[in-house]
């Protein structure tokens, strides 16, 4: 994008002859007072979102909405990630452990063992034990990276 | 700490280290620039506004901050705070579990009153719209978890910034007149409501339903309203259509949505999310440390024995833009209190040393969001620090001190803007 745009920069700049070249690029004309910078512009990393279109409704009984959207960023890669995000998966999305602060190990430790003997949720022990390794691996304050 | 304002000015480079230090309650200068937030705060206090989380669409809302998105957890954005009533489409989203209704079929709904009653009711939405006297009440919907990224240190549970509340216009039916309809028998202790929404986990442990009961006797009882419009509209899905609880005061976790039943118990409710879950300390403010919540004697009660505490928030200006010397600005929040009404709302140029009183706005009841404002008028360059703090009927004043319990609930600690002064010459 902006490889481009210097490219005609530069393509205006020969057409309009070497003189032109003190005023362009960032060096406002001294006629600007005050002025500092201008004509920057960047790739826009912050992405963009698209705008929804309406719903179609009938007007019979059924209220109803679409699919409730994902937005689930990836988990940290490495040795444990996937039996995390299966098992985890189950009820809840991976952001309820992206979301979270660093997390001290025997906070993720505890966190694991509420979901499996509180909440019931089907954790075999070995996996249990794969994930909590992995959150301490990637989680904590120690640990935690993106 | 002190540090100098001179020294702190030479570190706007680096203005969220300076504030760690020297102030978690403080929102951090959030001048919107091109580059993204970083993924996550902590182990420091969050010291923005609002979480750090991205921006997200969902049906019926504007976009919103996404905490989790299965299940879903929304937070609304700063600005929205303006005005008095927080639009539908910009009203936070929190839910417990996945199983969240998309479509739902009036024909068939039913609003069940049962357990101990004379006459268990199945009531149809329209013999609901119909029958019952219609009622409204301005009510502040509040997670009981809001401002948990404030937390130091930090707690586990959805990291909100300030935007898990809002406020609306609830219409509907009162809570008292179905009990009435129904005749709630003698020897009714709680009374129990429980939605449609659900989840995947096994009968009985809190990952299959969501069930808050409310003890018979308690006054709030008396102003709780079965809604199902929500600012003149019916409620996004997304908020509970087709009626939720409202209970003016109480913690949004008693507003069940998608209400479908209510029941009379005569024992009381022992169930997860009574007996385990939102649990406060029995503590002024709820507050307690890491070292006696981990020691196992601590008294607990369910967060519905207590009322939201006065709160109140600086929304703009938000430190998006350098202000300039000599030129006043209109300094615009909100206060609310879950107590009755705020009665005073005091603003401070000078990061809390000496307050004056602010204008309060309209007055759209006592559980409503109060709007206040106070023209400031920034005396000289360099970084200034304004601060806001409410007082509601009962004399409660907003302290300066945070609150910690293992929950992460009843943050209310003064909230503070820092901003930049520029020179105009």
């Amino acid at each position: 994008m902006d490889g481009r745009r210097y490219v005609g920069i530069g393509l205006l700049l020969v057409a309009g002859g070497l003189s032109q070249a003190s005023t362009a690029l960032g060096q406002p004309p001294a006629k600007a007072p005050g002025l500092v910078e201008e004509g920057k512009y960047d790739s826009g990393n912050l992405g963009m979102q698209m705008q929804p279109a309406p719903r179609r409704d009938d007007a019979g009984p059924v209220y109803a909405v679409g699919p409730w959207p994902n937005y689930t960023l990836p988990l940290a890669d490495g040795q444990g990630r996937d039996v995390t995000q299966s098992f985890c998966g189950i009820c809840h999305s991976p952001t309820y452990i992206t979301m979270q602060p660093p997390l001290p190990s025997a906070t993720w430790e505890s966190e694991v063992n509420k979901m499996i003997r509180v909440f019931g949720a089907p954790i075999p022990e070995a996996a249990a034990q794969q994930i909590i390794a992995y959150l301490k691996a990637h989680y904590t304050p120690e640990t935690r990276k993106e | 700490m002190r540090l100098s304002r001179r020294s702190l000015f030479g570190w706007l480079g680096s203005a969220a280290v300076s504030l760690a230090l020297r102030s978690p309650a403080s929102a951090e200068e959030a001048s919107p620039s091109v580059t993204a937030l970083p993924g996550f705060t902590g182990p420091g206090a969050n010291p923005y506004w609002n979480g750090v989380n991205p921006f997200v669409t969902y049906p019926q809302k504007l976009p919103l901050l996404r905490v989790t998105d299965r299940a879903v957890q929304l937070e609304t954005p700063r600005p929205y705070f303006l005005s008095p009533f927080t639009p539908n489409a910009a009203f936070y989203v929190r839910y417990h579990l996945e199983l969240i209704p998309n479509a739902i079929d009036l024909r068939t709904w039913r609003l069940s009153v049962e357990g101990n009653v004379e006459r268990p009711l199945q009531i149809a939405f329209d013999d609901l719209v119909k029958t019952f006297r219609p009622v409204s009440v301005a009510a502040v919907n509040q997670c009981s978890g809001n401002s948990r990224s404030r937390f130091q240190p930090r707690v586990p549970g959805a990291q909100w910034g300030n935007g898990a509340m809002g406020n609306a216009l609830w219409t509907g039916v009162r809570l008292k007149e179905l009990l009435a309809a129904a005749r709630i028998r003698p020897g009714t202790v709680q009374l129990q409501f429980q939605g449609l929404d659900r989840g995947p986990g096994p009968e009985g442990k809190g990952a299959d339903v969501v069930m808050k009961s409310l003890d018979l006797t308690d006054p709030a009882l008396d102003e709780a309203v079965v809604a199902y419009l929500m600012n003149g509209e019916p409620l996004p899905m997304l908020n509970g259509f087709p009626v939720r609880l409202i209970v003016p005061g109480k913690f949004g976790v008693y507003w069940t949505k998608h209400l479908a039943w209510i029941r009379a118990l005569t024992r009381e409710d022992a169930n997860y999310w009574m007996a385990t879950a939102y649990r406060v300390p029995d503590t002024p403010r709820g507050n307690t440390t890491p070292a006696d919540a981990a020691g196992g004697a601590l008294k607990t009660v369910p967060i519905g024995h207590v009322r939201m505490p006065v709160r109140s928030f600086i929304v703009a200006p938000d430190g998006s833009s350098k202000l300039l010397p000599g030129l006043p600005v209109r300094v615009q929040g909100i206060a609310f209190s879950g107590q009755g009404p705020v009665v005073k709302v005091e603003f401070s140029e000078d990061d809390g040393r000496n307050w004056v009183e602010a204008t309060l706005g309209g007055d759209h009841g006592p559980y409503s969001f109060r709007t206040w404002e106070h023209t400031w008028t920034p005396p000289r360059p360099g970084r200034h620090v304004l601060a806001v703090r409410a007082t509601d009927r009962t004399g409660d004043v907003q302290p300066d001190a945070p609150v910690w319990n293992p929950g992460g609930y009843l943050w209310n600690r003064v909230e503070r803007q820092p901003l930049v002064v520029g020179a105009a010459s």
